[in-house]
């Protein structure tokens, strides 16, 4: 109400490119961690699986980027934003402000990390030998789509924390079930009964880690339905939430303050 | 009833907080309760109180951060800021950086705050520090710069919470000034405060306020000479 929306974004802008700064200056190898994190956790699964476990495959470590470094950024994702609101306390009781400024903020940040963690896995690819063709500039429509999706269960839980501040237990479990449950080290065709496989893939993020190993690995289009029925159930949700949020902006900063 | 003069007025507002005793009990407590009055352009009204007595989330329902469970608020103004003192303050970041984010949260748009910078640094006197880290910064550097940016940004209603000075000595006398200052201008303010001799000297109007209800609204020596018995009788 008091601030208009250009000054919103100019604000938004500006708190996102100093968070970012802030988070470099805090580590001695500052922009490395981006980049350094997602590798050290896929080596992590790659020693495990490929070289203990023998559960090796055919270009098993690209199968298992296109599978955990996404993972790792829904998941880093939604649980950083569910605790946003309760942590822009400082704020929130201070400026009349939309409250989604504070999970979008996270969701904003750590989209910028993993576009810089993107770039670096195409270049992984190619080095490694992947052969490159024009189909995967289709993979902007995944990264998109999931960005959609990140943002709307982003929004989702960010709302419910404060209420209910147990309920960040229950993501952390919720994230573990999700990995399991997402196909990042097995494949779902050669481990599940086909009656079993769309039921898998209702899974949103199981579904856009496939479409992100098809276009990568099999060199062949993303499944372009599934994409646009994610898209649109995301679009819906933040839709939701928005409206939830208008309804509700000042309820939260006095829930914070008790 | 809006008056061309009035730039808020709030009627019969009411606030009340719930706090959870266990799972399915609550316990309200009631922080205004029926509050009306109205602010008038340009003029300077004090709020008083003791400890408790609704102050801080009456100036949270004037900035639209606190929504009310009861009544009716009308805004004749675009922009209200509560000024905070080092609002938003990062500790990784130089002085610099968050002078500028202090300000635009203040409400100021990003090439405002650039314009004054200068201003802001200068008024600061903390120099070379200022692109150090504040987590480098005394106590006392952090509030100087914090004042600084505040006392420097507009709003058309201006809401201060006890912070009329700050630091020690030659910078005290330099904040206070700088304060006085913009409070009498043409500037609208809504300002609470314990020190009843700055009120006096700066205010239209007193409102006092006790256990959520409005007791006074007027001219400031009627209002508080009443206080000040009330004081003196606790």
């Amino acid at each position: 109400m008091f601030i208009s929306k250009a000054h919103l974004i100019e604000v938004f802008g500006t708190k996102l490119a100093l968070n970012l700064k802030s988070e470099v200056s805090k580590t001695y190898l500052s922009y490395v961690w981006w980049l350094l994190e997602p590798a050290l956790m896929v080596t992590v699964l790659y020693i495990v699986f490929a070289m203990f476990l023998s559960k090796s495959r055919p270009d098993f470590i690209v199968f298992i980027m296109c599978g955990k470094i996404p993972f790792l950024w829904f998941s880093k994702s939604v649980s950083n934003s569910s605790n946003s609101i309760t942590s822009g306390r400082g704020l929130i009781n201070q400026v009349s402000m939309p409250v989604p400024f504070f999970p979008m903020l996270v969701v904003f940040q750590d989209a910028f990390k993993q576009s810089i963690v993107f770039l670096f896995m195409f270049v992984f690819f190619i080095i490694y030998g992947m052969e490159v063709s024009w189909v995967w500039l289709s993979i902007i429509f995944v990264i998109f789509t999931q960005f959609l999706l990140v943002c709307a269960i982003s929004l989702l839980v960010s709302a419910i924390t404060p209420f209910l501040p147990d309920f960040k237990y229950l993501i952390a479990t919720a994230m573990l079930a999700l990995m399991f449950g997402s196909g990042i080290f097995y494949s779902y065709k050669e481990l599940l009964q086909p009656r079993y496989q769309e039921l898998f893939l209702l899974n949103p993020v199981a579904n856009l880690i496939k479409n992100y190993r098809q276009v990568f690995m099999d060199n062949a289009q993303p499944d372009w339905i599934a994409l646009t029925s994610i898209s649109l159930g995301s679009i819906l949700l933040i839709a939701v939430m928005t409206l939830y949020f208008r309804r509700t902006n000042t309820v939260y900063a006095r829930l914070i303050a008790q | 009833m809006n008056t061309a003069a009035n730039i808020m007025e709030l009627d019969h507002v009411s606030v009340r907080y719930k706090s959870r005793r266990s799972f399915f009990r609550h316990t309200y407590f009631t922080a205004l309760d029926e509050v009306s009055f109205s602010i008038i352009k340009g003029e300077t009204l004090g709020i008083v109180g003791t400890n408790g007595c609704g102050k801080s989330t009456l100036l949270r329902v004037l900035a639209n951060i606190y929504g009310i469970d009861a009544g009716q608020v009308n805004w004749y103004c675009r922009q209200v800021s509560l000024l905070t003192l080092a609002l938003g303050f990062d500790p990784e970041l130089s002085g610099r950086d968050n002078a500028i984010l202090s300000g635009m949260l203040l409400g100021a748009r990003k090439a405002d705050v650039l314009d004054k910078i200068d201003e802001i640094i200068e008024f600061s006197e903390l120099k070379d520090f200022i692109y150090k880290p504040i987590k480098t910064y005394s106590t006392g550097m952090r509030a100087r710069l914090g004042f600084s940016v505040a006392v420097t940004m507009q709003s058309e209603l201006l809401l201060i919470d006890e912070v009329m000075s700050v630091g020690d000595g030659k910078f005290k006398r330099k904040a206070e000034a700088a304060m006085v200052n913009k409070i009498s201008s043409d500037q609208t303010v809504v300002l609470v405060s314990h020190s009843l001799p700055q009120l006096s000297k700066v205010c239209d109007r007193v409102l006092w306020l006790n256990e959520g209800k409005v007791i006074m609204i007027g001219a400031v020596d009627e209002v508080l000479q009443e206080y000040e018995c009330f004081l003196e009788k606790r």
